[in-house]
């Protein structure tokens, strides 16, 4: 069986002088440049291209156009990719799947005899009892049934990305409608995004050979040759854009398309959208109509006409209008037998185009015939056909076998309308068509051409014209004086379409349930025509529990090739009212791999403006929320050492930084932080505690005030932005006059703290720093180093110590600066390892780790920071509440009796039974022991009550410290 | 969800580009009864409908406006600041 390629035509896509190789199933085909994988192979003799989902019947190519599950396989190791589509590259590497041994020899086919165990349902039937069967079955099944293997091991490939585009209309596909109506809305004056997803734009006409009337100026001219002139007519404007080779997958709110092309995801947002997707051939529903041979006319046509492949060597076409004629007369043209014609027409119009050609090659012309099965084993060897009555109804006795190899069936077409739907767009059931069409669309969407469910070229011309120069005018009123033109077209439009539906006779349904063998409805997940039928004798009467209970139209194709005629044949099982029903198209229509969804693998991360200054102290890195912090210079044991003993300096620029200005500033903060600042004295800093309205902690900073109207505050890090908005929306909508401004990127922050910060510190500035002079929580500005710098003398590790917040761009002169002054003082810089022990020697709390979503000040330890006494502010009412309630458990610091470490998240045992978890706990050098705070119900936080803490299953002696580890009294912070 | 809001200062940008603030709604006096507190804190009227409500715009201008929406369409009747 091997087939010839056929000599050179205009229309074919490939190059006969360029050979490619690749290898399938270990063995090397040669292609020509421009071939898919499927055509090369299929030039090669292949007729086998995967073997079925459930019974492992041998499949071949369906339709050619990457609409069918028939020709998925692994390319390259991606697994699931349409060979069909997928073109040719040298050295490339592709293999079958779900067949084993080979795609010729599956020992699983076996399955198919096997039919009666598999029922519509079987796994909701079977595989109940005995239990331990299951996980063994389930080993099993996942073998058999598939789309290929993943490989897990694989590194990423990467080279994903994301675009944003704006247009006014988009046209989606590239077909005759598509080129006609981008055309009219461009000359209009708009901007046009054309989107195809073929290589080349023309839709079905490039692989048309035949000439075309009644089409105005270009009637005469040959499908491929009225492609070449429309395609240009479109290039040579210069106001659209063609995407080739991109996919529509979904239509989403506010005009936005979901765009795929290769490995980009183009977010566009378009203001009008015609849908010129076209329709697409399914097969009909007969007796073996998966054999390998059985081919849609359309994929009959592109092995002809675009890739030069000779399709099979005596076929019969089975049709139901013109189309099948033309399909004939194309076979004939490029040498090849046609043993009958097969059509389903009761009275035959006047003068079929090419009837008269069929005559003349003696090939058999049967009308009022239908298929009613193909006869082969594993390759297409007959066709029996049937003759119908007036009726539409068979003579089974009368049926005649034909000898072929090839069946084209130009039986049924359906509106690829998924895309109006997810637009807006409402469906109906046409009788006369037999199709379900779009009856309703919302203002901004149009549609044009075969998604109509007219497949006349004619009409399909004129459809376009008008869906451009609608989405055209609809946009641009004023600057088209298109309104009569418009109803000029809509009256042409009707009468072809008029025309159309008089002489239109539906393919007739002919298969029977009980009768035959197997007679696919999806092919995707192997559903027959019996199964679709028992589903429905079992209670399954809608097509949407139908569709949930038998699988079909859930598998690649999504419903592609089945959802017709399964909505068909769940209405005639019943009840005829159901017909206009058919499942509902979600995004995406095609599949989309994750990483196309995922975009470029980001992983933004911020630097401080000291980071280089780290980098080449050699300090270790880590990622806290968004920022990179150095952890550790030396270790923190040494760190942590010298800044109680001598002085060190840390980069604090991660903290939140925002002022507030206004002359409203003091009443805002009084409005949304416990405390009181609108007593705050110029020069002087507090700390505060913001709630929200059911007295959840959410944030605490320090808050200075820099003038009457003026506060600069800090915020935990990574929550500066949650605090402006939330600052923000307390001043929206209110009569308060404060303006709040977000300065974390703009300052760069460090802090010196030690017994001898002082002795550095002073060497970079003139302003006093004696305790009089600058005492502990107050606020001034200075020159440091030659810089402006905001001093905040505050201590979050509980040592003398000034947060010096400088201009960005002059913090690492004022860095460089403090290191060289505490060079005598064998200063050291250190990092969040230090600093974690330091402040959990203070016990001072961060929010977000020590706390929760369920944590409020009463119980965290910081009852001193809220005021009742002051008027209304956020969080009041609820803590009230909870002040009435009385606290429930306590955030305390404690102790480890003997050694151990403690860590956060650890269970508080008391009584045996967990009780409260660890918040932070930390190594002490001061202590000597294991410190931290942790969450502990309200009876043991007294401290009289015995708790352990369960490190790694043992539980370790705690003791509730009430007072800070180092310095209680703070005496040294404020020296 | 991917529908377009206009910022009152910025103009016509994906929802993306904002925070919800959820339902518009007044706080009421500290003086309400705890059941009137806890509507407040726990209950929205979650309308099938038109609904005016908070949005942010966090990747714009930065503040606070109104917007009316309705919430089976996700049309957006108008936006506007609150005086």
């Amino acid at each position: 069986m091997s087939t010839t390629r056929l000599p050179p035509h205009p229309a074919h896509v490939i190059n006969h002088e360029q050979t490619l190789t690749f290898s399938f199933a270990g063995e090397r085909i040669q292609a020509r440049a421009g071939d898919t994988i499927a055509s090369a192979l299929y030039a090669a003799g292949r007729r086998t291209f995967s073997r079925s989902f459930k019974y492992h019947r041998p499949r071949g190519l369906l339709c050619g156009a990457g609409q069918c599950p028939n020709c998925l396989m692994n390319v390259d190791g991606t697994p699931s990719v349409r060979a069909c589509t997928e073109p040719v590259r040298q050295g490339m590497r592709v293999r079958p799947q779900n067949a084993w041994p080979s795609l010729k020899h599956d020992l699983l086919s076996i399955i198919d005899r096997f039919d009666w165990l598999l029922p519509i349902g079987f796994y909701y039937k079977t595989f109940i009892r005995p239990r331990f069967f299951w996980p063994l079955a389930e080993k099993f099944l996942r073998r058999a049934a598939g789309l290929g293997e993943l490989n897990t091991q694989a590194e990423p490939k990467g080279g994903y990305d994301h675009e944003y585009r704006h247009t006014d209309v988009t046209v989606v596909g590239g077909g005759p409608a598509g080129l006609t109506a981008a055309y009219e809305a461009a000359r209009l004056g708009c901007q046009v995004t054309l989107i195809d997803d073929q290589p080349e734009l023309g839709g079905h006409l490039r692989f048309q050979t035949g000439t075309y009337a009644n089409i105005g100026e270009q009637s005469g001219l040959t499908g491929f040759a009225l492609a070449r002139s429309l395609r240009e007519r479109v290039t040579a404007q210069p106001n659209i854009d063609v995407l080739s080779s991109a996919t529509v997958f979904g239509g989403y709110e506010g005009g936005l398309l979901g765009v795929m092309q290769a490995k980009r995801l183009i977010h566009l947002r378009t203001q009008r959208v015609i849908i010129a997707t076209g329709s697409h051939e399914y097969p009909a529903v007969f007796a073996n109509n998966d054999l390998p041979g059985v081919m849609l006319g359309s994929g009959v046509r592109r092995l002809l006409y675009l890739y030069g492949v000779q399709p099979g060597t005596r076929a019969v076409v089975v049709c139901h209008d013109d189309t099948g004629w033309r399909l004939a007369d194309e076979l004939l043209n490029a040498g090849i037998r046609v043993a009958a014609v097969v059509d389903s027409r009761y009275r035959l119009p006047d003068a079929p185009d090419s009837g008269e050609q069929l005559q003349r090659s003696g090939v058999e012309v049967l009308t009022s015939y239908a298929i009613q099965a193909a006869r082969g084993t594993n390759h297409v060897e007959g066709a029996l056909v049937v003759p119908l009555d007036a009726q539409r109804n068979p003579f089974p006795h009368a049926s005649r076998f034909i000898p072929c190899d090839l069946i084209c069936l130009s039986t049924d077409r359906t509106p690829t309308a998924a895309l109006v739907a997810q637009s807006g767009g409402e469906f109906g059931y046409d009788e006369t068509l037999g199709q379900t069409v779009p009856q309703q669309l919302p203002p901004q969407v149009f549609c044009a051409g075969d998604v109509t469910g007219i497949h006349h070229l004619p009409a399909t011309l004129v459809q376009g014209r008008l869906a451009g120069l609608r989405a055209a005018h609809s946009l641009r009123a004023s600057e088209t004086s298109a309104s009569s033109h418009i109803q000029t077209l809509q009256h042409e439009c009707e009468t072809l379409e008029q025309e159309y539906r008089q002489h239109y006779e539906p393919y007739p349904q002919l298969s029977h349930a009980w009768t035959g063998k197997k007679q696919f409805v999806c092919v995707c997940e192997d559903i027959t025509h019996k199964d679709l039928a028992q589903g429905v004798a079992e209670g399954f009467d809608e097509v949407e529990t139908l569709k949930r209970y038998s699988t079909f139209s859930m598998g690649p194709c999504q419903g592609r090739m089945c959802a017709a005629s399964s909505a068909r044949i769940c209405a005639r099982y019943a009840g005829a009212e159901l017909a206009t029903r058919t499942t509902t198209a979600r995004p995406p229509v095609t599949p989309v791999p994750l990483g196309v969804l995922a975009g470029r693998k980001h992983q933004p991360e911020k630097h401080t403006p000291l980071h280089q200054r780290h980098i080449a102290l050699g300090a270790e890195m880590m990622l806290l929320g968004s920022w990179k912090r150095p952890y550790a210079y030396t270790t923190p044991g040494e760190e942590h050492k010298a800044v109680r003993e001598r002085v060190g300096l840390i980069d604090v620029s991660t903290l939140g930084k925002l002022e507030v200005k206004g002359k409203d500033a003091a009443r805002l903060l009084d409005k949304v932080y416990t405390h009181t600042f609108s007593t705050l004295r110029v020069g002087r800093i507090r700390y505060g505690v913001m709630c929200d309205d059911s007295g959840i902690i959410i944030d605490d900073g320090t808050v200075s005030r820099l003038a009457d109207d003026h506060f600069f505050l800090t915020t935990t890090t990574g929550n500066v932005e949650f605090v402006e908005q939330w600052l923000k929306w307390w001043t929206a909508g209110t009569d308060l006059c404060a303006h709040v401004t977000n300065m974390t990127g703009g300052l760069a922050a460090m802090n010196i703290a030690g017994p001898q910060a002082r002795q550095v510190f002073s060497q970079l500035t003139d302003t006093d720093l004696s305790s009089e002079a600058f005492p502990y929580m107050a606020c001034r500005r200075a020159t440091v180093a030659g810089a402006p710098a905001l001093l905040l003398r505050i201590g979050f590790v509980g040592e003398t110590g000034w947060e010096i917040h400088v201009p960005a761009e002059c913090g690492e002169q004022v860095w460089d600066a403090i290191m060289a002054a505490g060079a005598g003082f064998q200063m050291v810089p250190f990092g969040v390892g230090a600093q974690r022990i330091l402040r959990l020697e203070k016990k001072h709390v961060i929010v977000g780790q020590d706390t929760d979503a369920l944590s409020n000040p009463l119980e965290a330890d910081l009852e001193w920071v809220v005021k009742f006494n002051k008027d209304d502010f956020i969080g009041k009412r609820g803590l009230q509440s909870i002040q009435e309630r009385g606290p429930r458990h306590k955030l305390v610091g404690f102790a480890l009796r003997d050694s151990g470490m403690a860590e956060g998240g650890q269970a508080v045992v008391v009584n045996g039974q967990p009780a409260g978890r660890v918040a932070s706990a930390a190594f002490s050098p001061t202590a000597g022991k294991c410190v931290g705070l942790a969450w502990v119900p309200v009876e043991v936080a007294g401290g009289t009550h015995p708790f352990q803490i369960r490190i790694n299953g043992t539980d370790a002696q705690a003791d509730i410290i009430d007072d800070a580890f180092y310095d209680p009294q703070g005496e040294r912070l404020r020296s | 969800m991917s529908f377009l809001l206009a910022c009152p200062n910025c103009g016509e940008r994906s929802v993306y580009e904002f925070r919800s603030g959820g339902e518009f709604r007044q706080r009421p006096p500290a003086s309400v009864s705890s059941h009137e507190w806890a509507r407040y804190l726990y209950l929205r009227q979650n309308e099938a409908g038109e609904t005016t409500e908070w949005w942010y715009h966090q990747l714009g201008c930065r503040s606070w406006f109104l917007a009316v929406r309705d919430t089976r369409t996700n049309l957006v009747k108008e936006t506007y600041e609150h005086d």
